[in-house]
């Protein structure tokens, strides 16, 4: 390889970024779940999901920006590793749909007052994150070309 | 007394089962980050609304209020999911620095609770009739804060230390191996 990755000339940095990936999804589902939660009617009684929305989006994005940056420098850490990597595969597949589904589907429903399928898209919400955050978890639990067990 | 008490607690038939399924560990982690998701969300942003950070146009008392319950249950399946993962594993985590700096960052959790819980989280409404957020408030969410993002760090930590492997009773065998490195994995209880 001609060129080294200074990611992986130190054993602590891969670590220290999983963590801010952690704090950064924490942040961004977190909030995203908060808003599903309202949609669905459980808790989250003091605001109706769309001022909760308002109130939040500018973390969701600042979550999803620290997600993303850790994210790509984790991956670039052993780029050949994730790309045969069928849980990650996955995960970007899930991770696409959810950032699409979210700016898209998800925040006319919740800018509506009254969302005709403010459930339903509440659920396939908290289906996708869940489906990012069970991809990043297989990640470390499957090698390249042996499926798992 | 407490390494007989792992010993004893990883061998049972339950958590000798939970450690013999290739899928159950990865799947128990899932949902503990899926809890982390819930709870530590709503916890940093209960904290940055007192640190006067984030949702400023709400009142204190409407964040904590509709966030305490929710809170709860996210915490619930953090632990539960968490305790599933320690049991099977229970002798390696004895062992283990960063499980350890864990669980005194969780009992310090508890002290912050104790210190702060009457004067801040009891009675937010209090916050909100305050001309400026008392001092205390600002406190406890900063220190709240720290300890949480820590646990997690320490949590992630974990998986980071080799088990020391002439002090553990669990079985290891070897699995997969991908480019000539030994993979391990806990199976079935030998008699120790």
């Amino acid at each position: 390889m001609l060129i080294t990755n200074p990611l992986n000339s130190s054993a602590l940095v891969f670590p220290t970024l999983e963590c801010f990936h952690i704090v950064g999804f924490a942040l961004s589902i977190g909030t995203i779940a908060m808003v599903d939660f309202s949609l669905l009617g459980i808790g989250m009684r003091r605001q109706s999901p769309a001022q909760l929305a308002k109130d939040t989006w500018l973390w969701t994005l600042g979550g999803l920006v620290i997600m993303l940056f850790s994210g790509l420098l984790l991956f670039s850490s052993d780029p050949d590793m994730y790309y045969l990597n069928w849980p990650f595969l996955i995960k970007m597949v899930f991770f696409v749909s959810a950032v699409i589904f979210h700016y898209t589907v998800h925040r006319k429903a919740v800018a509506s007052d009254t969302p005709p399928n403010g459930k339903l898209v509440a659920w396939v919400s908290l289906a996708l994150w869940s489906g990012v955050i069970f991809g990043g978890v297989f990640i470390g639990f499957v090698y390249p070309g042996l499926s798992l067990g | 007394m407490l390494l007989s008490f792992v010993q004893w607690l990883q061998f049972t038939g339950f958590f000798t089962a939970l450690r013999g399924s290739a899928y159950a560990y990865p799947i128990v982690l899932s949902l503990h980050m899926i809890g982390i998701a819930l709870f530590g969300g709503m916890v940093l942003m209960t904290d940055l609304r007192l640190l006067g950070w984030a949702m400023r146009k709400r009142s204190m008392s409407d964040v904590v209020d509709q966030f305490r319950v929710p809170k709860r249950w996210g915490l619930l399946l953090t632990v539960t999911c968490g305790f599933l993962m320690f049991g099977s594993k229970a002798e390696e985590y004895y062992y283990n620095s960063f499980f350890r700096t864990k669980l005194i960052l969780l009992a310090l959790v508890l002290v912050q609770e104790l210190v702060f819980y009457r004067g801040v989280y009891a009675n937010p409404a209090a916050l909100d009739q305050a001309v400026r957020t008392p001092v205390t408030a600002k406190l406890a969410a900063a220190v709240s804060m720290l300890l949480w993002i820590s646990i997690a760090c320490c949590g992630r930590g974990i998986g980071y230390i080799e088990p020391p492997l002439d002090k553990i009773h669990a079985q290891l065998l070897p699995r997969s191996t991908y480019e000539g490195e030994t993979a391990i994995c806990f199976l079935s209880n030998p008699t120790p």
